[in-house]
């Protein structure tokens, strides 16, 4: 236990990170805060892909032209940066979708409480 | 072979879905056309990718000129081209249907209708074709977000379901992005065809099996697998009436040919039986899911909560047809999964008609189909004996497959589950008969009732049609089935 948290923190930090985001969206009855769980869970796995590609001692992956021997190891790996990015943008307009919802919910209930919502329903 | 089909497939629909709003803007009028249009060419084009790939081998096409595995590839085989004609064929029927509805209770949102179906659309054909997990999952994530506003899009009750499917889909889809990473960071490749081949040598690390047991619960959430079904129910029955026909059909469908593709495409047969067991597992999940499904769906009132129940129901035996393990069992768990699509769209479209005509709802109101509506209420009755498994409909013939799939595996439990699933099945149904030929008390005339519209009538005979014709050419599908797309390692 004690060497993942020397060698690998940045995996406790995540692991961390991602139980808060779903404690939160299954524990809090306000809409809003459900998605700031959502967007803290899902910002937790961009860390989880980022922290893949660094590596030791390497530099940003990018080839300048006075290179000619290439050493893949001396640059971190952009992957997981281009990944995420894309997980970004879904990430963005997932919360888009649903701030617009829960606009939509306020217009016609006056509040922001789940559990008001269903009162209301009935 | 090197095809551009691929590109195409996705491209029709999705261009389409971009040029509704643009031209809808000055003429509402010609959402319709132009969603249908896009519709017809995308079926005409997904049978000829499909005979292209049965006759030639997969086509598959690189994006960019990067050859796979560093370049994005997508591929028509056997299994994606089946599963395209599926999907274009049921909505573009889904839509025909839609017509009457969408101007009846969508008449301000005919552009968000038309235009996020078609995106939908496009996002399933991107997530049958991608050959590649990540992008996958940015399909995924795309058809979602079109169907948690396809929920909403009537605002009311039906916004707190599609917020719920909203939280839950996100849940499913980080926590499959999630075991795409832990697969990235063991093989250090996406590609799936180059994951099947660099997977093998890493099998014992706990890594691929976490990411997997991730990936498989994502993609429950995502299929509505019983016992993470919760938001399915609520969001069937409060989405909006012509929504629901193409929601229900192939919705859930396409998560669970993701997950075929990475269980038995990117691990192979042996791997997810033996090595790393977790067909054992969805298989018992399977069983319970179908009869509970069944269970439950006695017991509702409301027409459409019953359907998706049975829409969990279903969704538990393709899957236990696809844990079985044999050739016959997967083979019937796809028959069965392309006879479903069909069931449900005319299930739900018959819904949808009564509520169109009536306002009805529940399943006793439906007895009023039996005065107005004979032609609604022969599909009705088509498609819940295909359910319970009444030859020579389709789901006679799939639930044929998969028992004797089961008897071949030698999974008695199975076999037991099927045959529970159907009476249960069998029992809900004829509840709903009962109420309908039974129930005296109708109002003798009814107010203003209009003719059912034509769409309407057409797109439910062309389902009825399907259903029985997929029945009675099962041996030809089948062979079809058996002959390219079964896949190797059995």
């Amino acid at each position: 236990m004690a060497d993942i948290l020397l060698y690998r923190p940045h995996f406790v930090a995540f692991i961390i990170l991602f139980l808060l985001g779903i404690y939160i969206m299954v524990v809090c009855l306000n809409l809003v805060k459900k998605l700031i769980g959502m967007y803290i869970m899902q910002t937790s796995i961009m860390l989880f892909f980022i922290t893949l590609a660094v590596k030791e001692d390497s530099t940003i992956p990018i080839i300048l032209p006075s290179v000619t021997a290439l050493a893949p190891e001396a640059y971190a790996n952009p992957l997981p940066h281009v990944l995420m990015l894309t997980a970004i943008v879904v990430g963005v307009s997932t919360l888009g979708v649903s701030l617009a919802m829960v606009i939509a919910l306020y217009r016609e209930y006056n509040t922001l409480e789940e559990d008001q919502i269903l009162e209301k329903m009935k | 072979m090197t095809s551009s089909l691929p590109g195409f497939l996705f491209a029709i629909p999705f261009f389409a879905a971009i040029v509704i709003p643009v031209v809808g803007f000055t003429n509402q009028k010609l959402c319709r056309p132009i969603a249908l249009g896009a519709l017809v060419f995308l079926s005409i084009v997904s049978v000829i990718g499909l005979s292209e790939a049965i006759s030639h081998g997969p086509l598959s096409h690189e994006f960019g000129g990067w050859a796979p595995p560093i370049g994005i590839e997508w591929v028509i085989d056997g299994l994606s081209g089946l599963l395209m004609v599926a999907i274009s064929v049921v909505s573009l029927i889904a839509l025909v249907h839609a017509g009457p509805l969408v101007e009846k209770e969508l008449s301000g949102r005919v552009i968000p209708f038309y235009s996020l179906s078609l995106l939908l659309i496009a996002a399933l054909g991107g997530m049958v074709l991608a050959g590649d997990l990540f992008n996958l999952f940015v399909f995924l994530e795309i058809g979602s977000l079109a169907s948690y506003v396809l929920v909403g899009v009537a605002g009311g009750r039906s916004l707190l379901s599609a917020y719920r499917y909203l939280i839950l889909g996100t849940i499913g889809a980080s926590l499959y992005l999630l075991g795409v990473g832990y697969f990235y960071a063991e093989t250090g490749t996406l590609n799936m065809a180059d994951m099947a081949l660099r997977l093998p040598d890493v099998l014992d690390s706990r890594a691929v099996l976490t990411g997997l047991i991730f990936i498989v619960l994502g993609l429950s959430i995502k299929m509505g697998l019983f016992p993470l079904h919760g938001w399915l129910p609520d969001a069937y029955t409060y989405a909006p009436d012509s929504c629901t026909p193409l929601l229900a059909s192939v919705v859930t469908k396409v998560p669970l040919y993701a997950f075929v593709r990475i269980a038995f495409w990117v691990f192979g047969m042996a791997t997810v039986t033996t090595q790393i067991p977790i067909l054992v597992v969805l298989g018992w999940v399977g069983a319970v899911a179908a009869i509970v499904g069944a269970y439950r769906a006695i017991w509702q009132e409301n027409f459409k909560r019953m359907l998706a129940y049975s829409s969990v129901s279903s969704m538990g035996l393709i899957m236990l047809g696809f844990s079985l393990g044999t050739e016959t069992g997967f083979a019937g768990g796809l028959f069965y999964l392309l006879a479903d699509t069909l069931m449900k769209a005319a299930l739900f479209g018959v819904a949808g008609a009564a509520s169109y005509q009536y306002g009805a709802s529940t399943v006793t109101d439906l007895a009023r189909l039996r005065r107005n509506m004979p032609w609604v209420l022969a599909a009705l009755v088509i498609s819940a004996l295909s359910m319970v498994g009444i030859p020579p409909t389709a789901g006679f013939f799939g639930k044929w497959h998969l028992v004797v799939g089961a008897l071949e595996a030698e999974k008695y439990f199975a076999v037991v589950a099927i045959l529970v699933t159907s009476m249960l099945t069998a029992l809900y149904f004829f509840r709903m008969f009962q109420r309908v030929w039974a129930e005296e008390s109708l109002p003798l005339v009814e107010p203003h009732v209009l003719e059912t519209p034509f769409p309407i009538k057409m797109s439910l005979g062309v389902l009825t049609f399907w259903i029985i014709a997929l029945g009675l050419g099962s041996d030809l599908v089948m062979g079809l089935i058996f002959e390219s797309v079964i896949p190797k390692g059995f």
